[in-house]
């Protein structure tokens, strides 16, 4: 670590990683083998050594640190003890060198525009495999193996603005109704299948769940704009059934057979119950 | 002869250990004897889904855990036994549920109670009285002027779900615990089964209230709210022992009808 700027610490206020680095690096004979390869530099802002590389793809960069049979020169950056997050928009996201800690550490200091475009992106790519035909729907293994909460709490949210904004009176009674209505519905319907002795991954299910809600968004939306009773019925009606065609291979493989109509008859309760909400908000 | 042992009326005190299950769990742990130790961890629904009544040997073991593997009150696992029933057991409940003479609804449910229909019949009466109280409403409001706007009320989904909620946790509850003071046996998880499937009958009816016809409402709801509560007063007999507690069982019919009134009056007026 860095003793050219700071004062060492005492070895015991040193964070385990840290005390465990200087065991390396002061005997020479590395009898401490780290588990793997020494911790890189947190967070750190690499020199101009390294040239900031406009393709923000995690390499691998030799970090500052020598490996522990060389002596230990003074390393060339400067070491901060705490990880400090870069400004967003800086050009470092090439530079922090991933050894041992995997992608996590990358993300920390990449733009702000790439985490949300890769949020986005894996949004998107679970919507296509929930709610779009395609191969492999039927094993609930594969079907959301990359799950996120992060699309089914805008599909949450957005159903209970559609809501509240077709509504004329109450529209924060209409918003809190549906958006508790949905988040605790899924939470239960979750509860249910574990209780019938189903084997489902708990966020794994909510996060189904709450993507499912995506067919019912747009026919809020589309109810919305429209206000004629028949259309809403028709609109609604046509959404549901989506919603629920949607929902139904991975409810239904996750419980013994002979339950499959307890685990599968409150999901259908609750998008008839949203979708009733749909068509009678005006 | 090991089947008598899961009919044994002392399977509904939790947490308790059945002297004979001590046999029983010696005689199947000596060819398996590492079986029921795999069978425990993971989900109690693996090896109940086999069949609820009628087990093999090994699986017979198993069964006898479910009723006493209380893992706590925030272990998911401890709850499975009451949910350890299949869509034709329920079907079947749900049927015997509309049959306000017949008095067997407790024999059925004795040895394998639910909580399935407590929580789901509930959640769709709520649904169903909210949403159709509001069409009734509406359509009530546009026989006497015919220009009234339909106006979604959410403060019906409030009122339901703290009516029939409120209803179907306590009533039961209070009547455990008054069973209980006055010495006859009760089972706080058969009561609420039985409370849960008699609102079944009000899930049916509240689909014909919706015409706006006030006389022929009244009789859709009494003839509802009478057959709903003979149900649970005939059922609730047969943990009555003595005959003069006979109170107890009329009362259970007045609040059924009672919640059959209020159902009328505040969803339906």
């Amino acid at each position: 670590m860095s003793h050219s700027d700071t004062i060492p610490l005492h070895p015991s206020s040193q964070s385990d990683i840290d005390e465990i680095e200087n065991l390396i690096l002061n005997s020479h004979h590395s009898s401490v083998l780290p588990a793997r390869p020494p911790s890189p530099p947190r967070a750190s802002i690499p020199v101009s050594s390294t040239p900031p590389n406009p393709n923000p793809t995690p390499t691998f960069i030799p970090s500052n640190l020598p490996p522990p049979s060389i002596p230990k020169s003074t390393p060339t950056a400067s070491i901060p003890r705490a990880p400090v997050p870069p400004p967003p928009g800086s050009t470092s996201t090439g530079g922090i060198a991933s050894s041992g800690f995997g992608p996590a550490p990358n993300t920390l200091t990449e733009p702000v525009w790439d985490t949300v475009k890769r949020d986005l992106s894996r949004i998107v790519s679970n919507l296509k495999l929930v709610v779009f035909p395609n191969p492999f729907r039927e094993d609930p293994g594969k079907a959301l193996r990359d799950w996120d909460l992060w699309g089914p709490f805008f599909f949450i949210v957005f159903l209970g603005l559609t809501l509240s904004w077709s509504a004329s009176v109450k529209k924060s009674e209409v918003f809190a109704v549906a958006f508790a209505l949905l988040a605790a519905g899924a939470v239960i319907l979750t509860l249910n299948v574990l209780l019938l002795g189903g084997h489902i991954i708990f966020f794994q299910s909510l996060s189904l769940l709450g993507y499912c809600l995506f067919p019912l968004d747009i026919g809020a939306l589309i109810c919305m704009l429209k206000d004629n009773v028949i259309i809403k019925v028709v609109v609604v009606a046509v959404t549901l059934a989506w919603s629920s065609w949607a929902a139904y291979p991975f409810m239904s493989t996750a419980v013994n057979p002979r339950r499959k109509a307890l685990a599968l008859y409150p999901v259908l309760l609750m998008y008839v119950s949203v979708g009733f909400l749909i068509i009678a908000i005006d | 002869m090991e089947e008598s042992f899961t009919t044994l009326p002392s399977s509904h005190l939790l947490g308790s250990v059945p002297a004979v299950v001590g046999e029983g769990k010696k005689v199947t742990s000596q060819e398996v004897p590492g079986a029921n130790l795999q069978i425990f961890p993971p989900n109690n629904g693996g090896s109940g889904g086999q069949g609820y009544q009628t087990l093999g040997a090994t699986s017979d073991g198993a069964a006898q855990e479910p009723n006493n593997n209380w893992k706590g009150f925030f272990n998911i696992y401890s709850y499975t036994q009451y949910f350890n029933v299949d869509t034709d057991i329920v079907l079947n409940r749900l049927i015997s549920s509309l049959y306000p003479i017949q008095g067997d609804f407790v024999s059925k449910i004795d040895a394998n109670p639910d909580l399935y229909g407590l929580v789901w019949i509930s959640t769709t009466l709520v649904f169903v009285i909210a949403s159709l109280g509001n069409c009734a409403t509406y359509l009530m409001h546009r026989r006497d002027d015919h220009s009234t706007p339909w106006n979604f009320d959410v403060s019906y989904l409030n009122m339901a779900a703290g009516s029939i909620y409120g209803y179907a946790l306590i009533v039961p509850l209070a009547y455990y615990f008054l069973l209980q003071y006055l010495g006859s046996s009760a089972s706080l998880v058969r009561f609420w089964c039985l409370w849960g499937y008699s609102l079944f009958i009000f899930i049916l009816s509240s689909f014909l209230l919706v015409i706006p016809v006030e006389f022929l409402r009244w009789t859709i709801i009494l003839i509802a709210g009478a057959a709903s509560a003979s149900f649970v007063s005939l059922n609730l007999r047969s943990y009555i022992q003595t005959t003069d507690l006979t109170i107890v069982a009329i009362s259970a019919f007045v609040l059924q009808m009672g919640l059959s009134i209020f159902i009328k009056m505040w969803f339906f007026a």
